[in-house]
């Protein structure tokens, strides 16, 4: 680390650096894209997050980085910008690809524009959309400034983009998403097999596709927006309704952000019934997945059993906290509840009851002709791809990037269990599908191990009738059914945080839609989805 | 006995006695043509409730329960409810392509189950050249198919048809091998001559090359009937519901009958051509005409329904199982795979009639 | 030309391995719950989060002192805790609930709610059957007409609900 910031600095003279327990860096944004691509040459090529947060006297950009080959360190970059009216900042997402969309985004949210971005249109919102919500000095009465309709469908295909010119000027560039030839077929948002209100535009050739243009927004809640004016304990409701898939652990990430960064030590018992609950919903997550992703290749019947024997774990999760897809059940400190007598039992019996399933899938499925012929050498992504889109999770370890959080930076009782991280190193369609299905067997077997050895003690620690969080930076990552989710929380010792980021693995996953699905046809595009596993709430946060 | 033809011929008799001889054939066909539709509606509404009866055992699930004991009222409430519907008017579209299409696909389907032959005695059609009819008549929809995908001015359509299209007419070539293969094998096109030829051993069991005309011909025309793990036109998952998307109440269900006669039209010829029809299930010797006598008498109606349903139950089994081809492996099925195989077949068979049989007779 | 003929058979075993799947499943015991008919012998776990009522004992008491924490506490403002003062007999003017409106519509569950109440006066119960044809309908009113607070001796004034091991309590 010492090194990296000796280097950083013999590129930039005003790099400072900020903490000293992590490595978080500061730079003056004329010398940004000079470290991004030292840092990049030094080997940190994985782009985790992107983050704006608006300071009132200036906005603020900042970089969670990482090696894809160590992971278990990342470090903090970041540069602002005082003008406020009309902040510019040099673009990294020539440096790393995954920047693409965390750039739009923070240009929708905060209007800082890009320089040399290729694509900065707005990404969740209308194109006429007037002002940027995520502004400390937005004014959010309901109705203002949002017109009714869309008057110019053409808006929608103008990409706009600022690039300097010779004389150092700023000149605004304006191009046509589509040519006028193309054939664009609308893709959602109401398309059975999007997995959520994704619009993805497609230009077709025939069957083949050319181009893949996804636009979010659909669901967007603002739930960023809501957070900054609630509760440490109100908010987190809302976290599950991220990723509903994954909602447990979503909520792990921020009860965890909260509970580090307040100090708090959890007890024993209740990070154990963490796991196993974590490890439950990955369960339910992945035979989701791979149900829904046989409903995209046709094959019915296997979706309605992975919806039947995921019932099995809604059930073990209803008795326990009361709640199916909306569990309700982390709480700063621990979990609400103690576990219901019957969860032990209920989940021995789940056990064997899905490793006989699982093979029934592998006979059903897995070994289909079809199936095969469909997934093999379809859908390539290389592991270089990969780590530039920063694409974590199942889809990363598909591509063999050692990628897991619980592997690299264990939490909650991850350290204690003895599991395997299903690497495969194809990176097409079939090592998707299939490292789901292996991952369910591993954490069939992290729960087996766990299961007996839940501790006796308490399962809530005691907290602070008002929560309050130190001011300061905090980043939490955990690993989720979907890849590496992550949270940012910048508190000022308010009872509110000041901004919270989440980390979508999802968004990753659509906007590698693009590269991965060049010259393949309509139906691999549905069933490369199906593969990649994005839930769309998700990125529409 | 049970059989119809007694039945028919007290009707014929009736009419021809109190009425003019025009009078009594006019009154005939329309009674044909009534009963015909109303067979053809009858068993559109049994399939639609099988298939979503046995697609939900399949799944563990129960199906419809809700409509009459075990959902059996089902297909009526569903009929009711389409008739009911709007039919929703497209604004920029070719109205008069639109309906033809429409008219196109339920003609083809209706003429093509006409040629069927229930049992011995309800026969509709019955032309010398019977299998070329089958053939000829059922292409009829694919001319519907695309019509329909074109003239509705929608790319997900567009997308349907040209699958459809494609699928169809590749998959015409194989089954329609298949067919030929038979007709070496019975020496006739006439279906009543092919099931006559049955009488004593069913085609399936008199070559090892019907066995492979038989798979073939279930392949194809599960092909045909856009089903199952050939669903590409209307890849619910892919195209939403591909060329019929902006059809709506009965013009969307006529499409839906449609495809539901067309299969038991399928599994009904297949039932001619490969397992004798209304022919009983005979064993060709001496120590078993106390079995063949029980085997005759069950109606002749029965045999023919028995396994005609049989063959669908089997095309359920498939749709239910497998996940839907992508084009290029269905294109590769049929035009490296099935007919390949089915044009070795056809010659073998036709060696097999022509050399060997003479040889050892 | 070998490897066709192996593909092909292959292929054909492994497509009727997946019929056979299919086909165990068509026997095998039916996971559809026939939601009204089974409406009295349908699993219900009794922590699931229905509907939120007053924990009433049975002389028409409930617990609620009306301090309004979890009506503070909750992320939608779906609680509305309504105080009235009252005279009591020796001469004090008291603060005691008036009403307490709870609207079903815009609840999330998170059960934020029954975990800041100090007093355990508000609880879930199963009941899942909200269905009403007017969204005013869903605005409920907890505490029941004439009902009123359990009447507690002076000398307990400030009761504390014992902590249960582990138990937060988001008292003030």
């Amino acid at each position: 680390m010492e090194k990296t910031l000796k280097m950083i600095q013999s590129v930039s003279s005003s790099c400072t650096k900020i903490d000293a327990a992590d490595v978080m860096v500061s730079v003056d944004k004329k010398d940004l894209h000079k470290v991004c691509e030292a840092l990049y040459k030094d080997g940190w090529d994985y782009l985790i997050n992107l983050t704006a947060v608006d300071n009132v006297e200036n906005i603020e950009i900042v970089y969670h980085i990482s090696k894809s080959s160590d992971m278990e360190k990342f470090m903090v970059l970041k540069t602002n910008t005082t003008d406020v009216e009309n902040p510019i900042i040099e673009t990294v997402s020539d440096i790393w690809k995954s920047a693409n969309l965390y750039e739009r985004e923070a240009y929708d949210f905060f209007g800082v524009r890009f320089l040399n971005h290729p694509d900065m249109r707005r990404l969740f919102l209308r194109p006429d959309w007037v002002g940027y919500p995520l502004r400390k000095n937005y004014d959010n009465t309901p109705n203002e400034g949002i017109p009714s309709k869309v008057h110019d469908m053409d808006a929608c295909e103008d990409v706009p983009s600022i690039t300097l010119d010779r004389h150092g000027e700023i000149v605004e560039n304006h191009t046509k998403l589509f040519g006028r030839n193309e054939y664009v077929v609308n893709f959602g948002p109401q398309h059975p097999s999007t997995h959520g209100v994704l619009h993805l535009r497609v230009s077709l050739e025939g069957e083949t596709i050319k181009k893949i243009d996804p636009n979010f927004g659909y669901i967007h809640r603002g739930i960023e927006k809501m957070m900054e004016s609630m509760t440490y304990p109100q908010m987190l409701f809302l976290t599950e309704r991220l990723d509903y898939l994954c909602g447990s652990m979503n909520r792990h990430a921020l009860c965890m952000c909260v509970e580090k960064a307040m100090g708090l030590e959890i007890p024993k018992r209740a990070e154990y019934i963490r796991t196993i609950f974590d490890e439950l919903n990955r369960i339910a997550s992945h035979l989701i997945g791979w149900a829904c992703m046989c409903n995209d290749m046709g094959s019915i019947t296997a979706f309605i059993y992975g919806m039947r024997d995921r019932e099995k774990i809604m059930d073990i999760f209803q008795e326990t906290a009361g709640g199916r897809l909306m569990t309700n059940y982390y709480v700063i400190g621990g979990v609400a509840q103690d576990i219901h007598p019957n969860f032990v039992n209920r989940v021995k019996e789940f056990i064997p009851y899905l490793r006989k399933m699982i093979k029934e899938y592998h006979t059903l499925f897995t070994g289909n002709p079809i199936a095969r012929g469909r997934m093999i050498n379809c859908g390539l992504l290389k592991k270089e791809d990969a780590i530039a889109l920063g694409m974590s999770g199942p889809n990363g370890r598909a591509s063999g990037w050692h990628c897991d959080v619980r592997k690299i930076a264990p939490y909650a009782a991850y350290s204690e269990v003895d599991f395997k991280e299903i690497l495969h190193d194809g990176g097409d369609t079939i090592d998707r599908y299939m490292i789901r299905l292996e991952e369910i067997e591993e954490s069939l077997k992290i729960i087996e191990q766990l299961i007996d050895k839940i501790p006796e003690g308490d399962f809530r620690a005691k907290v602070p009738a008002i929560v309050k969080v130190p001011a300061g930076e905090y980043y939490q990552r955990v690993e989720n059914a979907r890849g590496d989710f992550g949270v940012y929380l910048k508190s000022t010792g308010d009872k509110s945080p000041y901004r919270i980021k989440f980390r979508s693995p999802s968004m990753v996953a659509v906007s590698g839609l693009d590269p991965i699905c060049r010259d393949t046809k309509i139906a691999d595009l549905i069933m490369i989805g199906g593969s990649l596993d994005y839930v769309i709430p998700c990125i529409d946060r | 006995m049970l059989e119809v033809g007694g039945i028919l011929s007290w009707i014929h008799e009736a009419l021809s006695s109190s009425c003019p001889e025009w009078l009594t054939l006019l009154i005939e066909y329309v009674l044909i043509g009534v009963g015909f539709l109303a067979l053809y509606a009858l068993i559109a509404l049994i399939l639609i409730l099988l298939e979503r009866k046995v697609c939900a055992y399949y799944q563990c699930r129960l199906g419809p329960m809700r409509a009459g004991f075990w959902g059996l009222l089902q297909p009526f409430a569903d009929m009711i409810k389409i008739l009911m519907k709007e039919i929703i008017p497209l604004l920029k579209n070719d109205k008069f392509l639109f309906f033809t299409a429409l008219f196109l696909v339920i003609i083809g389907s209706l003429c093509t189950f006409g040629a069927l032959q229930f049992s011995k005695d309800l026969v509709g059609i019955d032309f010398n050249v019977g299998v070329f009819y089958v053939l000829a008549i059922s292409s009829l929809g694919v001319l519907g198919i695309l019509l329909a995908g074109w003239s509705s001015n929608n790319k997900y359509t567009m997308i349907g048809a040209m699958r459809a299209g494609a699928q169809l007419v590749s998959y015409e070539l194989s089954s329609g091998l298949s067919l030929l293969t038979i007709v070496i094998l019975g020496g006739t096109m006439q279906l009543s001559g092919l099931i006559e030829a049955q009488s004593e051993t069913w085609f399936l069991f008199q070559t090892p090359f019907t066995w492979i005309a038989m798979v073939i011909y279930l392949i194809a025309g599960h092909a045909e009937t856009n089903r199952g793990p050939f669903d590409l036109p209307e890849a619910e998952s892919e195209l939403t519901a591909g060329y019929h998307i902006e059809y709506s109440g009965i013009t969307f269900g006529l499409f839906y009958v449609g495809e539901y006669v067309n299969m038991f039209t399928i599994a009904g010829i297949g039932t001619m051509v490969f397992l004798g029809g209304w022919q009983p299930f005979h064993i060709n010797a001496e120590w078993a005409a106390g079995f063949n006598g029980v085997m005759d008498m069950i109606p002749t109606w029965l045999w023919f329904f028995a396994k005609a349903f049989g063959l669908v139950m089997l095309s359920l089994w498939v749709r239910w199982s497998f996940p839907r081809l992508r084009i290029d492996q269905l294109l590769h099925l049929e035009w490296k795979i099935l007919m390949p195989i089915s044009l070795l077949n056809m010659l073998l068979m036709a060696l097999w009639v022509t050399v060997l049989v003479p040889l050892f007779a | 030309m070998k490897k066709y003929i192996k593909d092909l058979f292959s292929g054909i075993y492994a497509l009727l391995q997946g019929m056979y799947i299919t086909n165990l499943n068509f026997w095998r015991p039916k996971v559809t719950e026939q939601y009204p008919e089974d409406r009295q012998t349908a699993r219900q776990f009794e922590r699931f989060r229905g509907e939120l009522v007053f924990d009433m004992n049975d002389q028409n008491e409930h617990k609620c002192i009306a301090c309004g924490l979890c009506a503070r506490n909750c992320p939608n403002q779906s609680l509305e805790v309504i105080t009235k003062s009252i005279t009591t007999e020796d001469g004090k003017t008291k603060k005691v609930l008036d009403k307490f409106l709870y609207d079903l519509g815009s609840c999330t569950f998170c059960s934020v709610c029954t975990q800041s109440c100090a007093q355990k006066a508000i609880k879930w119960t199963n009941n899942f059957e909200h269905a009403v044809f007017n969204r005013s309908a869903l605005v409920k009113q907890l505490n029941p007409e004439g009902s009123k607070a359990i009447e507690r001796k002076p000398a307990v004034a400030a009761p504390k609900a014992a902590p249960a091991a582990g138990q937060n309590e988001n008292q003030q």
